[in-house]
C-alpha cells in the first residue's frame, strides 16, 4: 500500500516537476531590441509596445535614436556585436548594409508570409529594400515632394492654375516675385546635404536622367532652370544653405508664394498658414512629359547578427499588418498601394493628400547603391558649384557624372 | 560727486555691452514664444505677436524634463568632482617645477584633448564595450567626459598655481610641514578661486555634453537633458519653438546659479586674499 | 616601505603620484583613441572592422587621396583664417571686457557673470540662433544694419561665398569671448594692487602700467587661454553644422567639419581620421610652442 502510494507520489512529483519545467521553459522570454527614430507620437514605439503585449513569449526593448545617428550608431553597434535585432533605416542607406550582408535576407520568409506581399508595395520603396534580386527589409512608410502654392497670392496675381511645365513654373514665379513686399516667387532647398539631392533628382529624372546618368541633357536643363531661378532672385539666395523645413517656414509666414516640399509639412501648415493654399504635382519638363518624384522615409530591416530571426520577422509582420493605421493615427503614408487613406475631414489636407498619393506612383528610390552617400555628394557638389557660378551646369554635372561613373564602376 | 557720476556712466556702459552680447539669449527666449513659422517671417519680429506661454509646460511634460535635468546634474557633478580630484594635484606639480619631464607631461596633457568628441566616441565605445563598462552607462559617460575635460582643467588651474609665490610654500616647509601638508594647508587655499572657477566651467561644459551620452546611454531614464534636446529634431521636421523652450528651461537656472556663484568667488579675489 | 610611504607624503613620491595617476587615466582614455585614429588613417576601414585594430594596411594611400583632392587646400586655408581670426577677436574682446569689469561700479560682478550665457547655451541652440540672426531675408543682423543705414541691400551672410566663412567667425567670436573674459578676469584679479600703486607713484601712466605689470604677470594665464582657445576653435563644429554646413561650395568648409563629414556622412572613416591626423600635427606644433613659452612665465 505504502509502496503504491509512494510510487504514485513519485510519479505525481515527477510529472508536476516536468510540467513546471516545461512551462518555465515556455516562459523563457525572448528579448528583441528595436531601434527607430520614432517617438511617442509616431508609429514604431507604439507598435512595438503593442507587439510586446500581444506576444507573451517575446519581450521588446525599444530604443529611440536620432536621425543623424542612425547609420553611425548602427555601424558601431554592429562592429562590437551589439547590434539590435530590428532597425528602421532611411531608404537610401538601406543598400549600404544590405549589400555587405549586414541585413538578413528575408526573401524566403516573405514568400511564405501571409501578411507581407511584395506586390502590395509601391515600386520605389520596394526597390529600396531589394539588392541583387533579394529582399532585405520591408518598407515602413513613404513620402515624396510636390508643389505647394499660395492660392491667395495666385488670385491677386491673376494666376488661375498651378504651372505644369518648368518654363511655366519660372514664369509664374516671376509674376509672383515681389521684393518690395518681401515675397519670393519660389522656395525650395539646394543645400549641400542629402536634402539637396532629394530635391534635385526628381527634376533630373523628369529630364530623362538619373543618378547613373546625371549629365543627361534634360538633367543639365533642370540645373539651368534652377540657376535661372537663383540668378533672378526668384528664390532666396539662402536656398543654398537652408533645408526644406526652414524654407517652407518662409512659405507659411507668407514670404514665398510657392514651395516644393512634402507631406510632413501638412500639420504645421494647417496650423500656421494664414492663407488659402493647395498642392500640385511637380511640373514636368514638357507638357505631358515624364513624371518623377523623390522618395523618402524609412525601411524596416533585421540585422544578420540577430539571435532571434523568427521573432523579429514576426514583429515585422505585425507592423506591416497595421499599415492601415499609419495615416489615421500618425499622419504617415504607408508605402503600399493597397491601403486606403481615409478622409480626415479637413478639406485642405484631403486635397493635398490626393495629390501626394498620385505623386507617389512616380516616386523613384535613390539608388539603391551601397555607395549612395558618395554618389549623393557628387550631385550636391555639382549643384553647389553651378548655383554659385563656379562652373556652368553642364561642366558641373559632367564632373559629377565622371565621379559617379568611377564609383559605379567599382 | 564726480565718482558717483563715473560709476553711473560705467554701469550704463556695462548694461549696454551686456544687452548687446546677450541678444542671442534674448532671441532664444523670444523664439520659444513664437509659433513655428513666425521664426521665418520677414521682417523679423523682435517680440512675439502671439506669445505661446503654454509651450514651457508642454515641453516639460512631453520630455519629462525633471528626470532629464536630474541625470544631467548627476553626470555633470560626477565629472566635476573626478576632474577636480585628479586634475588639481597634477596642475600643482606642473606649476611647481620646470624641467624636461614637466615639459613632456604638459605637452601630453595638451595633446590628449585635441580630438573632438565625435572622433573619440568610436574607439571609446569599442573599448568600453569590451570592458563591460557599457553596463554602467552613466559611469562610462562620466569617465569619458572627465578625460575630455581634464586637460582643460589642468592647464587653467596650473595658471592659478603659478600665481602662488614659492616663498610661502617654502616657509611652510621650513616650519616643519610635509610636502603634502604644505600643499593642503597653504598652497591649495590660495589657488582656491581659480580652482573653483575652473571647476564650475567644467560643470557647465559637462552639463551640455551630448555626443558621449547619446551613444553610450540607450536607456531614456538615464539620459541627460542635452540628449533630450536633440530628440526634437526629426528627419524632416524640427520643432524650433519647442527646442528653444526646452533650452530656456535648461539654461536659465544654471546661468542664474553661475551669476550668483561667480560673484562670490571673484569678490573673494579682489579683497586681497593673497595678502 | 616606510621610506616609500614617507616619500609619498613628503618627497619625490608625492609629486610623482600626483602627476602619474591623472596622466595614466588620460593616456588610457584619450591616448588610446588618439592612437586608434592615427592607425586608422593608414588602413582601409569599413563598418565591419570598426571594432578591431586588424585591418588592411594601405600605407599613405589615404594621405595621398586627401592631399590630392581639389578641395583640400581651400579648406585648410579656411581653417587657418577661421582659427586666427576667431582667437584674435575673442581674445581682444575678452581682454577688453575683463579690463572694463575690473573697474569698480555697482553691479559689475553680476553683469560680468551674465556674459557666461554663451558658455551655458547648448551648441545646437547657439547654432540655430546665429543661423537666424545671419539669415539673409529675415535675419536680425541685416535688419539692424539696414535700419542704421550701413547697408542698403541684404547681405546673404550664410549663402554668399565671400561672406560665409565670416558669418561663422562672427558667431564663434561671440561664443568664445565670454570664456576668454572670465579667465582673463581671474588672472587680472590675481595681480597684487600694490604693484600698480607703486608704479603710479613712480610716475607710470595707465598704458605703461599695462605693458610693464599687467601683461608680464598675466603670461601664464594668457598662454593658457590662447592655447586652449586654439584647441577649442579647432574643435568648433556645431556652428558650422547649423549656419552654413560648410557651404556653399565649400567656401566655409574647415578641416574639423570636413573630417566629420567624411566619417559620418560619407562613412569613409579612414579619410576622416586622416584629416584629423593633419589637425593633430598642427596642434602638436602649437603645443610645443606653448610649452616652450612657459619657460618665461613668472611664478608668484
Amino acid at each position: 500500500m505504502t509502496i503504491r502510494f509512494g510510487l504514485l507520489g513519485a510519479v505525481a512529483l515527477a510529472t508536476t516537476s516536468l510540467l513546471s519545467l516545461g512551462s518555465a521553459m515556455a516562459q523563457d522570454e525572448v528579448t528583441i531590441t528595436i531601434w527607430s527614430l520614432d517617438d511617442a507620437n509616431q508609429p514604431a514605439l507604439n507598435l512595438a509596445r503593442e507587439f510586446d503585449e500581444l506576444e507573451p513569449g517575446i519581450k521588446v526593448e525599444y530604443r529611440e535614436i536620432q536621425f543623424d545617428d542612425v547609420v553611425s550608431e548602427a555601424m558601431r553597434a554592429f562592429a562590437t556585436g551589439q547590434a539590435p535585432d530590428i532597425i528602421a533605416v532611411d531608404n537610401p542607406e538601406h543598400a549600404l548594409f544590405a549589400a555587405r550582408g549586414a541585413f538578413l535576407d528575408i526573401t524566403d520568409r516573405v514568400a511564405n508570409s501571409d501578411v507581407i506581399d511584395p506586390a502590395n508595395y509601391f515600386p520605389g520603396p520596394l526597390n529600396s529594400v531589394t539588392w541583387d534580386g533579394k529582399l532585405y527589409g520591408v518598407p515602413k512608410a513613404t513620402n515624396t515632394i510636390a508643389l505647394y502654392y499660395n492660392k491667395d497670392l495666385y488670385a491677386k496675381a491673376g494666376i488661375t492654375e498651378p504651372p505644369k511645365t518648368w518654363d511655366e513654373l519660372v514664369e509664374v514665379s516671376r509674376q509672383l516675385n515681389d521684393p518690395a513686399n518681401n515675397v519670393y516667387g519660389l522656395a525650395f532647398s539646394a543645400k549641400a546635404s542629402e536634402e539637396g539631392t532629394f530635391q534635385f533628382l526628381p527634376w533630373a529624372q523628369m529630364g530623362g536622367g538619373g543618378y547613373d546618368n546625371i549629365n543627361a541633357p534634360g538633367a543639365v536643363k533642370a540645373l539651368e532652370v534652377w540657376k535661372t531661378i537663383m540668378d533672378e532672385k526668384l528664390a532666396s539666395p539662402d536656398t543654398l544653405t537652408r533645408g526644406q523645413w526652414d524654407s517652407t517656414g518662409t512659405f507659411n509666414s507668407g514670404n514665398a508664394a510657392q514651395v516644393i516640399s512634402g507631406p510632413w509639412e501638412l500639420n504645421r501648415m494647417l496650423e500656421e498658414a494664414q492663407f488659402d493654399w493647395g498642392v500640385a504635382l511637380l511640373p514636368t519638363e514638357t507638357e505631358g512629359g515624364a513624371r518623377s518624384s523623390a522618395m523618402g522615409d524609412f525601411n524596416w530591416a533585421i540585422f544578420a547578427s540577430t539571435q532571434h530571426p523568427d521573432e523579429a520577422f514576426k514583429a515585422l509582420e505585425y507592423f506591416a499588418s497595421q499599415d492601415d493605421r499609419l495615416f489615421p493615427e500618425f499622419g504617415q503614408l504607408p508605402a503600399r498601394s493597397d491601403v486606403e487613406i481615409p478622409e480626415t475631414g479637413v478639406a485642405l489636407k484631403d486635397a493635398a493628400l490626393q495629390v501626394f498619393l498620385e505623386q507617389l506612383q512616380y516616386a523613384q528610390a535613390r539608388g539603391p547603391h551601397p555607395e549612395w552617400p558618395k554618389i549623393s555628394k557628387a550631385i550636391q557638389d555639382a549643384i553647389q558649384q553651378a548655383l554659385t557660378g563656379q562652373a556652368t551646369p553642364q561642366a558641373a554635372l559632367d564632373q559629377a557624372a565622371a565621379t559617379i561613373d568611377g564609383i559605379l564602376g567599382q | 560727486m564726480n565718482q558717483t557720476w563715473t560709476q553711473r556712466l560705467l554701469l550704463l556702459v556695462a548694461l549696454l555691452l551686456a544687452a548687446l552680447y546677450l541678444f542671442p539669449l534674448y532671441w532664444m527666449y523670444v523664439t520659444s514664444l513664437k509659433t513655428g513659422s513666425e521664426i521665418f517671417a520677414t521682417p523679423p519680429g523682435l517680440a512675439p505677436s502671439n506669445p505661446q506661454w503654454g509651450v514651457f509646460g508642454y515641453v516639460w511634460e512631453l520630455r519629462g524634463m525633471g528626470r532629464f535635468l536630474w541625470n544631467s546634474v548627476v553626470i555633470a557633478s560626477g565629472t566635476m568632482v573626478l576632474t577636480a580630484v585628479l586634475g588639481t594635484g597634477c596642475a600643482y606639480v606642473l606649476a611647481r617645477y620646470r624641467n624636461f619631464w614637466i615639459d613632456v607631461a604638459l605637452f601630453l596633457v595638451l595633446m590628449l584633448q585635441v580630438l573632438p568628441a565625435s572622433l573619440m566616441i568610436t574607439p571609446i565605445f569599442v573599448g568600453f564595450a569590451q570592458l563591460g563598462l557599457l553596463n554602467h552607462p552613466q559611469l562610462a559617460v562620466v569617465l569619458a567626459i572627465t578625460a575630455k575635460a581634464m586637460p582643460f582643467f589642468v592647464v587653467l588651474v596650473r595658471a592659478s598655481f603659478m600665481s602662488v609665490p614659492t616663498e610661502l610654500e617654502e616657509a611652510a616647509l621650513v616650519d616643519g610641514n610635509s610636502r603634502a601638508g604644505a600643499f593642503w594647508s597653504i598652497v591649495l587655499p590660495l589657488a582656491r578661486n581659480g580652482i573653483l572657477v575652473s571647476a564650475i566651467l567644467i560643470f557647465m561644459q559637462a552639463f551640455g555634453e551630448f555626443v558621449y551620452s547619446k551613444s553610450m546611454i540607450p536607456a531614456v531614464e538615464l539620459q541627460p537633458a542635452s540628449v533630450g534636446l536633440n530628440a526634437f529634431m526629426g528627419p524632416n521636421t524640427t520643432e524650433w519653438n519647442n527646442i528653444m523652450a526646452y533650452a530656456t528651461i535648461y539654461v536659465t537656472p544654471i546661468l542664474a546659479a553661475f551669476v550668483i556663484l561667480q560673484r562670490r568667488i571673484v569678490a573673494g579675489l579682489t579683497s586681497g586674499a593673497l595678502k | 616601505m616606510n621610506r616609500l610611504l614617507s616619500s609619498l607624503r613628503d618627497g619625490k613620491g608625492f609629486d610623482i603620484v600626483l602627476v602619474a595617476v591623472p596622466l595614466l587615466f588620460l593616456i588610457a582614455l584619450s591616448g588610446l583613441p588618439l592612437i586608434y585614429n592615427v592607425v586608422m588613417s593608414f588602413q582601409e576601414v569599413d563598418m565591419f572592422s570598426l571594432g578591431t585594430f586588424a585591418r588592411p594596411w594601405v600605407g599613405f594611400k589615404n594621405y595621398v587621396a586627401v592631399f590630392s583632392a581639389p578641395e583640400t587646400w581651400p579648406i585648410l586655408r579656411n581653417t587657418a583664417v577661421f582659427v586666427v581670426c576667431s582667437i584674435a577677436g575673442q581674445f581682444v574682446l575678452g581682454f577688453g571686457l575683463a579690463l572694463f569689469f575690473t573697474q569698480n561700479f555697482p553691479g559689475a560682478s553680476y553683469i560680468r557673470g551674465l556674459f557666461l550665457a554663451s558658455w551655458v547655451m547648448p551648441g545646437l541652440v547657439v547654432g540655430a540662433i546665429w543661423n537666424w540672426i545671419l539669415a539673409g531675408d529675415f535675419g536680425v543682423l541685416n535688419y539692424v544694419l539696414k535700419s542704421i543705414g550701413i547697408i542698403s541691400d541684404n547681405i546673404f551672410w550664410r549663402s554668399d561665398t565671400n561672406w560665409s566663412l565670416w558669418a561663422v567667425i562672427i558667431a564663434n567670436i561671440w561664443l568664445g569671448t565670454a570664456f576668454n573674459m572670465i579667465l582673463l578676469a581671474v588672472g587680472l584679479a590675481g595681480i597684487p594692487r600694490d604693484l600698480y600703486e607703486a608704479a603710479q607713484l613712480d610716475g607710470a601712466n595707465g598704458w605703461q602700467r599695462f605693458w610693464t605689470i599687467t601683461l608680464p604677470m598675466m603670461r601664464a594665464t594668457i598662454g593658457a587661454v590662447i592655447s586652449l582657445g586654439l584647441i577649442f576653435t579647432l574643435q568648433q563644429f556645431d556652428l558650422f553644422a547649423a549656419i552654413t554646413s560648410g557651404g556653399p561650395a565649400n567656401s566655409s568648409n574647415v578641416a574639423q567639419y570636413w573630417a566629420w563629414e567624411q566619417s559620418f556622412r560619407q562613412y569613409d572613416f579612414a579619410k576622416g581620421s586622416t584629416i584629423s591626423v593633419v589637425m593633430i600635427a598642427v596642434v602638436m606644433i602649437a603645443s610645443v610652442i606653448y610649452v616652450r613659452s612657459t619657460r618665461h612665465e613668472v611664478r608668484g
